[in-house]
Order: C-alpha cells, then structure tokens, then sequence
C-alpha cells in the first residue's frame, strides 16, 4: 500500500512544489512507493484522508488558517515546505508596516477582499511535525526527508552552518569580496548554492539552532555595518527575530 | 429563477481563482474570474530594500516565472541606475530566459493541458497507462531545467545573476555538455508535436489586441519597445500611458486594459507581432499544427506554447553555440551606479510581457516600485472569452460545463500567484 | 608496517642515483605521459582559487603555488566515502569496497606530505582503516617545493622539507627541477613515463633553498608538550570560545583532522543503499553529544581548547609530533582570524619562564656549527670536531642532529664528555648521501646543528660506584663520552673495567685512544678482536669472551652496555649471572632511532620513545622490551 501524500499552498510563490515537480527522473521512482493524493497545481482529485501533508506558504488570512487546520485534521504528518511555510519568509518583510498600510500602497484601496494579516507561519496555527527550509527547498533535501517519514525515522537537518559546505566546495569565501554573507549562521543543506553562484548567503533557510552571533556580529562590524544594517540582513527571509531582540 | 455556479477549486494552474457564473432564465447575467490569492504587497515589501537585493527578493513572486522576475527586475534598476551589460551576459540572460520559457510552456503542456485531453484527471493518473508519455514529460522538463540550471544555477530563482550581468559563468564544457542534450532532445520534441496534432482543440474565435514586445533583430525577449497587432509602437518606458491598471473587487490581482479595453499577451500575442522571426524548426511545426497565427482561438495557446518550446530550442542551440565562439571573457559590468533614479524594463515572460518599474533614491534604497504582471493582463480577456464561450455551453451537464471552462482557463496557463503578488 | 614503508626502501633513497635533473619541459610531457594512465591530481586555478583537482589538461598543471585551499586529504581521507554498498532485504552486502582508482597526486608540499605521514599514524594504528589503506596504496605521491605565504609557519615545526614519504619529489632549481626518486615505484614510474630522465645522468643532491616564513612560533616546539600541560585552565580558551563561529572550517581544512561520521544513505527505492563516511569537525555543536542528548563538550570555548589539544598535545603525548603541520589552512579561512601561531605564541609569552629555559640549543632550526678539525679513524668513520655558537649542557649518551640543507638531518652520539665548553666531537660513518656530503666538510665549513636530544647516562648516580664498560662496535662512541666524563674526576669512581670489541683492530673506533686506556693504567681496558693482527688486544668470537675471568663485585658495580642489538642478547644474561642488579645495567638503544625528533614515531617501542627518554635506559625501565632489545 502505497504512502498517500499530498501537497498543498498558502501565500507564496508555489517555487517549493515545482521544486518537488523538478526531481524529475526521481519523481518517477518516488511516485513507486507514494501515492500523490493532491497537489492542485498538478491534479484535479481531491481526498479525505491522508498520510503526510506538505504545506507551502505562509498564513495571512482568516480563511487559510481554517483550511491549514483542515489539512491538519485529515494528515497524520505535517510538513512546513519552504522559508515561508516554515517562518514566514519573503512575506514577512512588510511586518514592520501594518496590513492597512500595505494595502494602500499596493491598491491605494481598502477593499474587504484586500484583507490579510501579518504573515505567519504554519506553526502559529497548527502543530508542524517536520520542516524542509529554504528558498526554494533543496530537491535532494526534501526526499532524504520523505526517506525518513517512509522509514517512521525522525527527519534530520544539518546542524552545522553553511560556511562547512562552503569549504567543502572550496568555493571563495563571500567576506573576502566584500559582501556581508549569513552563511555563518544560516543552517547548511543547500550545498551553498548561492555562493557557488557567485553572491552571497542571505538566510534563507533559517538560523542554526546555536548561532555565534556575538563573533558574528563583531565581523560584521568589522565590515563596516551598523547595528541596524546587521539587524537587517536577517530581515530579506525573516530569519532571526529571537536574535534581533537581543 | 435565477442560478449560481462556482468553481471554488480550479486545479492545474498556478495559484488560486474560482469562476463564478450567474444565470437566469437561461441566459449569463454574471461572470466573474476571481482571483482569491493572498497579496503579498510586493511592491510594497522592495521599498526601503537596497538596489542590490530587489532581484532577489522580487523573483519571490513566483516559482514558476522566477527567471523572468529576476531579469526584469536587474533590467529595470541597470536603467535606472545607468549600468551597462556586457554583450556576453546579454547572450546568457536571453539563454536563461529561453530555458525558463520552455519549462513553463512545458509544466503547462503536459501536467495541466495533456490529462485533459486524453481523459485524465492528472499526468500522473496516466502512469501505468501512458508510461512512455509521462516520462517523455519528464525527460523534456529535464532538458529545459538543465538549461536554467547551467546559466543560472538552479531552475528555481536563480543565483548567478546579478546587477550588470553575471556572477558566475557555466564553463565551457557545461555548455558543450548541455548542447547535446537539446539535440538529444529533438526526438523527444517531434513526439511531443505529434501528440498535439492529434488532440481536438474546441472551437472557438474572438479578435482578440495582441501585445507584445517588438522583434527587431530577432522573436521578442528582452527590449525597448511595445507593439500592439495594430502595429502601434511605443517606448517601453511609457507602458503607463498605454496600459492602465485597474482593480475589481472580486479579485486580488490588479487587471489591466488599454484605452480600447482588453487585450492579450503570452505565446498567442508573440506569435501574432512577430511570426515572421520564429525559427525554421518553429515554421515548421507552426504549419504542421494549423496553427492560426493571429491568435482568435485561445484554446490554441497550447499549439502557440509548443511553437515557442521548438523556436527557444533551437534559439538555445544557436545562442550556446555563439557562446562558445564567442567566449564569456567579461560577463559583468564596469560601471558605477549612479546616485539613484528610474528605470522600465520589459521582459517577456512565458505568459506575456512583463513590466518592473523601479524609482531609487540617491543612497540606493527603492523608493517606489511597479510591476505589471502577464496574467493580469490577460485576466480581462480571460473573462471576455467566458462570457463570450458561455451560451455555448450552457446546455451542458455542469460537470462538462466546468471542464470545459476549466481548459479554457488552462489555455491561457494563468500565474495567479504571481498576478497578485 | 605501513604502505609508505613497504613501498619505499629509506636506505636506497639517500644515495646519488636518486636525484636526476628534469627540464621544465620534461615535467610537462612527464605529466601528459601519465594523465594517460592515472587520474592525475595537482594544483589548478579554479575561480581564483588553487585548489586540488583531477587534471584535465597538463597545461594547467600548477607547480609553483601556496598552499592549494584543500590539502591532499581531499582524496585520501575524502569527504564523502563509500565504505560498502548493501541491500535492505539481503544480509550480505553486494559488493565488496570499491577499488580506489590508480592515482598520482603531483604537487604534495612537504608539509602535506608531513601530513600524510600523520594519518598514517592514526588511521593505520591498531585496526587500520581499510579504505583509507587502499586509496593509499593506490596513490603516488609526488612532491614539489613551496612557496610559503603569510599564514605558514611550516618552519616552526620543521614541515618545510622532508626526506621520505613521497615516490618522487621535485626540487626547483632555477630553470628547471632537480627530480629525488623516494620509492622503487617512483623510479618505476619514471622509467614507465619519462625514460629519458630515468636513462639520464645522476645528479648530485643539491643544498635546497631555505624556506623562510614570516609568520613563526617563537619558541622550541620541542616545549610544546609542558607549554601545553600547563595551559589547559588558560584563559585564552574563553577568549577563543568568545570568537569561533563555530563553523568548522579550520578542522575541515586541517589536512590531518580525520574525525568522521559513518551514515546510511538509501536509495530513492528504500531497498538499497551505502554506508558512507563523511567528514566530522570537533568544532560542531553535536560533536561531543552522546546518546541522552547530553554534550559533554557543550561550549565552544571547550571546543577551541579541544582543537589546540589535539593538534599539540595528544599526539605529542603519543608520537612525540604535533598533529599540526604549520600549513596555515585554518587561519587562512578563519573569518574570526583565530590563529594557532598567534595563540601558541600568546601562551608561551605568558607561561612560566622555567619550562622552557632548561632545553638550550633545542631551536627547531638548526643552529650553525664550525667544523674546527676532521680527523680519519677509517676508511668510513671520520672524526669531527665542532664548535658551537654557545656552550652545550648534556650527559654522556645524547645526541645531536646534523643537517645538511636539501638532504635533512640524522642523529649522531656526541662522543666527547660534557665540559660546559661549546666543543663537542662526533663521528660519522659515510652511508648515504647526508653523511657523504657531512664527509666533505672542512675545516672552517659550518653545518646545521641541533640538540643536545635525549637522555643520557645518569653520572650523578654513578659516583662512587665500578664502572663495567661494556662496548661494541660504534658503541663505543657513547661508552667513550662516559669514559671520559668518568676520567675527568677519576677518584669519584672504582674501578672501571672497559671491555670492548671489533671485527679487526682497523674496524675498532678510536684505536688510539683504547691503546692509550689500555696503557694509562687508570682503567682496566680489555679489547677482544675477531681477526688479530696487532700485537695487542684478545683474538676472540666477540666480547662476552672479555667476561671470562672478569671479577666484578656486583653490589659496587654499575654497567653500561653499548653495541648492537646482537649483543645486548649474549651480555644482559651473563651480568644477571653475576649478580647484578637491573636497574644498575644501562642500555643504550640507539639504534632504534630515526629523525631525533619525537616526531616521527620510528623510534617508538610500544609506549617508549627512545629519543625522548633515551636512548639510555636501565634495563630496569625497559625490560618488558626484552623483544626489541635482546633479539
């Protein structure tokens, strides 16, 4: 009997579900030993009941935290998808300014339909059993994780920053091209993509349970930010806000 | 006696809209596309952020057009702040946009057109049946990704753009590398055609005003100037005079019109501006699918995307091949930004032109911004041709009036998310 | 016995044969011609960086480069490493570990190779590790000079040049390089892939170019281990703790950090899967976590100190070298610029004077020493006469290093007696190519010196004792040092009996000197030679032939026995038969030694480093060796 899945949306931008879309030739073995129940984007059926739940976006309005709580109730296992599902993300970078106020901005209208609230993720509302973080996830990541539900294992995350992969890559350290890089306190698992890229680590994928932000943030320093320009660099995907309060 | 039908759960396409129809006495009275997505306030979200992290933040809009958000989004601010790019990174960015364009048409063509025309619910309820197809789908995604993933390192928001061009440069044997796999390709794509030609697309036909971006040297991407079928020119940097945005409120996403009402971008509009610059493979195809290049049915926009996979195809092997000749030896810009201003920019994307419209202040901080979505765009016309489709379905059982409509919208592959932003 | 030493035979490699010049443009074609049959590694620019990486075109080979961000580690101890493969539903595994592929790394600086040396110590001690052990046997290595940049302090620990260790090794000379085969299969290599050079004339081994690094330890590295017993409360622990990210970096980089992690990786199916081996770092928060959740390592202030201990003193403990070779990668990547040099240095400056003041002349660079007089005792064996910068303070049976630069350094007895003076004399015997070149020094020429090393005989409990020399062969030039310290204040002593013996009066060192004894009165000196040819000394099979009608009072009586391991089997049983007790008999185990520095571990006999704490033991001390010293 094959694992029933599903996969499902709030606000965001539907990249961790294509993410999934794009394992491709692996979608093909994994679609072996699941069965993909729902996935809207993807497919018209619809079911009561079903084994895991993996959940992008964030939550904003009334109305999602209802159907968040609907999927809860029929899923045995949860799965935050993505920085936006799992603390807010991209979405959150307006949480300085009231809904109202965004709301002019963008429609210059207050409209019932316009209503939304701070963005929050899927934790403020329902019990999240699991989490694949970053913007977007990492395929890879995200099937080591379905390896782990299909084996009843607890899912594990690296616990070490991105600076390791970083080094393991041998890529050129971001600092030493003048630009501000997270990747000492960001959680690795993205093979630190970003940098392989050429720019610099902005966060996505959360903070390490234990960041040296003191020694950090003396770097920083010495790299000519401000306080407030530090507190800034985790604003991009909404990470560190426990850090920013200190 | 009046009639209320809503569609509240829309599937294959990205994001979320319900259709709501009133009836009374055998006739339409309303008709209403809403789109219920969640605002994210984008616009509002860049204000304050520095120049250097708008892209990044802006391609958040969507997953599926990230490529398109991205290049826009540098485009607009190296207008704005005056930054040249190199005619390398020019290259890469068109090879990247290509690759993005292919996935799209793709994901569309296969996962949300196909399984309603060979009687399916989803792709994947054609696993045990279909097998060969479903991993032909599979297999071609593949190939466009790889193209995404070689220039901008992942097939989702990519990360070796930036202001000025690009941070890092695929090597040259990658590229060798990802040339033979669009060649290996091509089989993959005359399947792809001949299981089109055979579908029986509805009828359907309605004028419809394409806009598009003007082909000059080459089929539309990246440029400076609009063109409507009318053959109306106009400087991109004026889009507002000619597009107005307007909101409704049933739906999240802003729609847009010109003066003479609604129009159309995307595959269909393209193809009506500039059929005479698709490529000789795309020709061919065109012609083999009886394709109507001025674009009246929209249920065609599958024949127009999968024109567009064949030309960006092959754009891809030519662009590849001159870089390679060519060589990538400066794929970033010398020049300092200048001390703020404004910048437009047009791309077009999978579904159609997309405008960013940025204003920076002289620290470098985005003071105002606009972006104007393809979908919303074709939103208006997406009504116009329900409306128009209506009467003829009305007779239908609801489950097939649902399914008819349900592909009509599919055909224009809508990107709500991304229209609400 | 580990790889490198059964594919290598130390003894042949110092000889003249071994050295061949090759043009620049031979070490390319050398290159192309093994690209064909290995999966060459060396040094290449890849976005800005050096990195090591599988070549692909020779042209892009790096010869002269700091070093590469990643050392050699990277492919013999890789980061992700499949031990096995195995399938869920059947118990044995599918396949055996994979063969490492036949493979050159070219361009091994020698503080890698240094390096290497040290994972071969820890990863071939007890159980070896099998797949390290392949990937070993299946690499050449080929090393090349270096170009020191700001973050090496290779000099300070004596990692900028090495003797052994590669297959080949490729010195640089102006225009061209001056090729040192190290293995039989370096030289097979050479005959297979540069035949000209093999077939080419023999060079003779060149001085080599003085490495200087800017960034220097400013003590004796020899004072690391009581530097380091004293500083384990320091507060430079907290105060590192305050600023490491925490990222690992500096162990990940570390060429000869090989904490692992062995995880299961399945397969998409669930059915199948391998065991893997990635890279561990003691930096990491979870390093030190056991199974309740419990960190016994659990602040980052711990784990700096951890780090340090690790890389200068647990090893040090263990094989008498620091498990860092002063490459530099950890400082070089250290966003917090945490350096080892820097925090080596901060502890010495606020150590307690004492601990290092009573080591004089034990700089880890040699110091230079005149060659006041040269003086033939045979054919093989010359005398020398030094004089060095400042007096030397030691005791009958140490040593010091002599080096040569481009062909290192080798232990010599120090044959003189200590007289607080700055002249000491040794004796070399031509072997190979360091003690060739040492043989050609003249009077007035100056050679590279370091020590005393060693412990020597205990003088101060001898006093009032008999002495019973008992000396064979080169033995004698450690029994002479005593002798002479011995005769220097006579009347504290006994008697003192010196039994000594030779092949033939020509091959007895100091021939003049025993006569002399013999004739002085002053000693009972008894000489027992195999072939007689001169009117004195004893025709006799070997020296336990002297004991026959020697009277010694067992309970007055201290013996130092000096000779080689053969001896030390006949003599041991007939000094218990008359009564002597085995704290009362000395040994001298020099022989077992091999670089002098504790570092190198070849002088180890289980827990005992006979650089370090001897080479004189009581037999008391080192009895439950009887294996290595009565075979």
């Amino acid at each position: 009997m094959k694992t029933k899945i599903g996969f499902f949306d709030f606000a965001g931008c539907e990249g961790c579900q294509l993410t999934v879309m794009n394992l491709e030739e692996e979608l093909l073995q994994v679609l072996q030993l699941v069965e993909i129940v729902e996935f809207r984007e993807l497919m018209s059926e619809r079911v009561a009941q079903l084994e895991i739940a993996f959940v992008e976006g964030s939550i904003c309005r009334p109305g999602d935290r209802q159907r968040l709580q609907q999927i809860r109730d029929r899923s045995q296992v949860l799965v935050a998808l993505g920085s936006c599902a799992d603390n807010g993300g991209v979405n959150a970078l307006g949480s300085d300014r009231t809904a109202e106020v965004l709301r002019q901005q963008v429609y210059g209208s207050d409209l019932p339909h316009l209503y939304t609230e701070t963005p929050q993720p899927l934790s403020a509302v329902v019990k999240v059993d699991f989490r694949v973080p970053g913007c977007p996830i990492d395929g890879r990541e995200f099937l080591a994780i379905l390896q782990a539900l299909l084996l009843k294992q607890q899912p594990e995350l690296p616990s070490f920053a991105v600076c390791v992969e970083c080094k393991l890559a041998e890529y050129p350290c971001s600092f030493d091209y003048g630009q501000v890089c997270l990747g000492p306190v960001t959680r690795a698992g993205c093979r630190a993509i970003c940098i392989d890229g050429g720019g610099h680590c902005r966060g996505c994928r959360g903070l390490i349970d234990n960041p040296r932000t003191s020694p950090y943030h003396r770097i920083l320093e010495q790299h000519g930010l401000c306080f407030d320009e530090i507190l800034d660099q985790y604003r991009t995907f909404n990470i560190g806000e426990q850090e920013s309060a200190k | 006696m009046s009639q209320r039908i809503k569609l509240d759960y829309l599937t294959r396409i990205e994001g979320h809209a319900q259709l709501i129809i009133e009836r009374k006495a055998g006739k339409v009275t309303g008709c209403r596309l809403e789109v219920v997505e969640t605002p994210r306030f984008f616009e509002a979200l860049l204000q304050g952020r520095h120049y250097r992290d708008v892209a990044t933040i802006v391609a958040r809009v969507c997953g599926v057009c990230s490529i398109s958000h991205t290049l826009a989004s540098l485009l607009a601010t190296e207008n704005a702040l005056g930054i040249e790019v190199p005619p390398a990174a020019q290259l890469l960015r068109r090879l990247l946009s290509y690759g993005e364009i292919v996935q799209s048409h793709l994901l569309q063509l296969y996962f949300m057109a196909v399984p309603d025309y060979l009687g399916a619910a989803s792709l994947f309820q054609l696993l045990d049946e279909r097998q060969e197809l479903v991993a032909r789908a599979l297999r071609l995604k593949r190939v466009a990704n790889r193209i995404c993933e070689v220039v901008g390192g992942r097939p989702i928001h990519p990360v070796t753009t930036c202001l000025g061009g690009f941070s890092a440069k695929p090597e040259a044997g990658q590229l060798k590398q990802l040339r033979q796999e669009l060649v290996a390709a091509l089989p993959d794509l005359e399947a792809t055609v001949e299981l089109f030609a055979e579908f029986d697309y509805p009828q359907f036909s309605r004028q419809r005003v394409a806009l598009s971006l003007q082909a000059e040297e080459r089929y539309p991407l990246h440029g400076d100037s609009l063109i409507f079928s009318s053959g109306e020119k106009y400087p991109v940097a004026e889009y507002r005079r000619q597009i107005e945005e307007y909101l409704l409120p049933h739906s999240t996403a802003k729609l847009a019109r010109t003066q003479s009402g609604c129009y159309m971008v995307g595959s269909q509009a393209r193809i009506c501006n500039a059929d005479g610059h698709l490529s000789p493979m795309a020709v061919k195809v065109a012609d083999a699918l009886q394709l109507d290049r001025a674009g009246r049915n929209p249920f065609e926009n599958l024949k127009a995307r999968l024109v567009e996979v064949i030309h960006y195809i092959e754009a891809a092997l030519h662009a590849i091949d001159d870089l390679l000749q060519r060589g990538m030896h400066r794929i970033s810009s010398n020049s300092t930004p200048a001390a703020g201003g404004a910048g437009t920019a047009a791309v077009e994307a999978p579904r159609g032109l997309l405008f960013h419209r940025y204003e920076y202040d002289p620290q470098g901080f985005l003071q105002q911004a606009d972006c104007v979505i393809p979908t919303a765009q074709n939103l208006a016309s997406i009504e116009a041709d329900i409306q128009l489709l209506l009467p003829q379905l009305l007779e239908l059982p609801e489950e097939q009036l649902r399914k008819r409509l349900e592909m009509l919208i599919r055909a224009y592959d809508p990107c709500l998310s991304c229209s609400t932003h | 016995m580990t790889p490198a030493s059964s594919l290598q035979n130390p003894s042949a490699l110092l000889s003249d044969s071994h050295w061949r010049a090759m043009p620049q443009a031979d070490v390319l074609r050398f290159v192309r011609s093994l690209l064909l049959a290995y999966d060459v590694v060396g040094a290449q620019n890849k976005r800005g960086r050096i990195v090591l990486d599988s070549l692909q075109d020779a042209a892009d080979l790096l010869l002269d480069f700091p070093p590469a961000v990643h050392s050699p580690k990277k492919f013999l101890f890789p980061n992700w490493d499949q031990l096995f493969r195995f399938k869920l539903d059947e118990n044995i595994l599918l396949q055996p570990e994979t063969a490492a592929p036949p493979r050159i790394i070219f361009g091994m600086h020698p503080c890698d190779l240094h390096a290497v040396k040290i994972l071969d110590d820890c990863l071939f001690d007890g159980e070896s590790d099998s797949s390290y052990r392949a990937k070993r046997e299946a690499t050449l290595l080929v090393g090349v000079d270096c170009t020191p940049d700001e973050y090496c302090f290779c000099t300070s620990l004596g990692t900028d040049r090495i003797a052994e260790g590669f297959d080949l090794f490729l010195h640089r000379r102006d225009d061209s390089y001056l090729l040192q085969s190290g293995s039989e299969r370096g030289l097979q290599l050479l005959q297979n892939h540069a035949p000209e050079i093999f077939d080419g004339v023999a060079e003779s081994p060149l001085p080599l170019q003085v490495k200087q690094c800017s960034n220097k330890v400013q003590f004796p590295i020899e004072s690391l281990p009581s530097l380091m017993e004293e500083a384990y409360e320091d507060d430079i622990w907290q105060e590192l703790g305050q600023d490491c990210l925490g990222c690992g970096s500096c162990t990940l980089l570390c060429p000869s950090c090989y904490c692992f992690n062995v995880q299961d990786k399945l397969e998409i199916n669930l059915q199948e899967g391998q065991r893997i081996r990635t890279w561990d770092s003691c930096q990491f928060d979870q390093f030190a976590q056991i199974a309740d959740g419990e960190n016994f390592r659990s602040s980052q202030a711990d784990r700096q100190r951890h780090r340090f201990y690790r890389k200068y003193k647990y090893l040090w403990d263990k094989y008498q070298r620091t498990a860092c070779v002063g490459c530099g990668r950890c400082s070089r990547e250290c966003l917090s610029q945490i350096e080892p040099v820097e925090v080596l240095n901060r502890l010495f400056a606020t150590a307690p004077p004492a601990l290092i003041s009573d080591q004089p002349g034990s700089e880890y660079q040699p110091q230079m020493a005149q060659v006041l007089e040269v003086r033939s005792l045979s054919e093989q064996d010359r005398l020398f006469k030094l004089q060095l910068p400042q007096p030397l303070d030691f005791t009958p049976g140490c040593f010091v290093e002599l080096s040569v630069f481009g062909l290192g350094e080798a232990p010599f007895s120090i044959t003189s007696p200590p007289d607080g003076g700055n002249l000491i004399e040794v004796v070399i015997r031509k072997a190979g190519a360091l003690t060739q070149a040492l043989h050609r020094t003249r009077e007035g020429d100056s050679i590279g010196i370091r020590g005393p090393f060693g412990t020597g005989y205990p003088l101060a409990q001898m006093l009032g004792k008999d002495l019973l020399l008992v000396a064979g062969g080169r033995g004698l030039l450690a029994i002479r040092s005593l002798l002479l310290a011995a005769l220097k204040q006579r009347q504290e002593f006994g008697r003192i009996t010196l039994l000594c013996g030779g092949r033939d009066i020509e091959s007895l060192m100091f021939p003049q000197d025993l006569l002399d004894w013999h004739q002085s009165g002053l000693l009972d000196c008894r000489i027992a030679v195999k072939d007689q040819q001169n009117h004195w000394g004893v025709p006799a099979v070997d020296v336990s032939y002297l004991f026959k009608d020697l009277e010694i009072n067992p309970q007055r009586t201290v013996a130092a026995v000096s000779g080689p391991p053969g001896m030390y089997r006949q003599i041991n049983p007939l000094l218990f038969r008359m009564g002597l007790d085995d704290e009362d008999i000395y040994l001298n185990l020099e022989r077992h030694m091999k670089c002098g520095l504790g570092k190198c571990g070849k002088c180890r006999i289980n827990n005992i480093c006979v650089c370090e704490s001897g080479p004189i033991f009581s037999y008391h001390s080192i009895k439950h060796l009887a294996e290595a010293i009565e075979r």
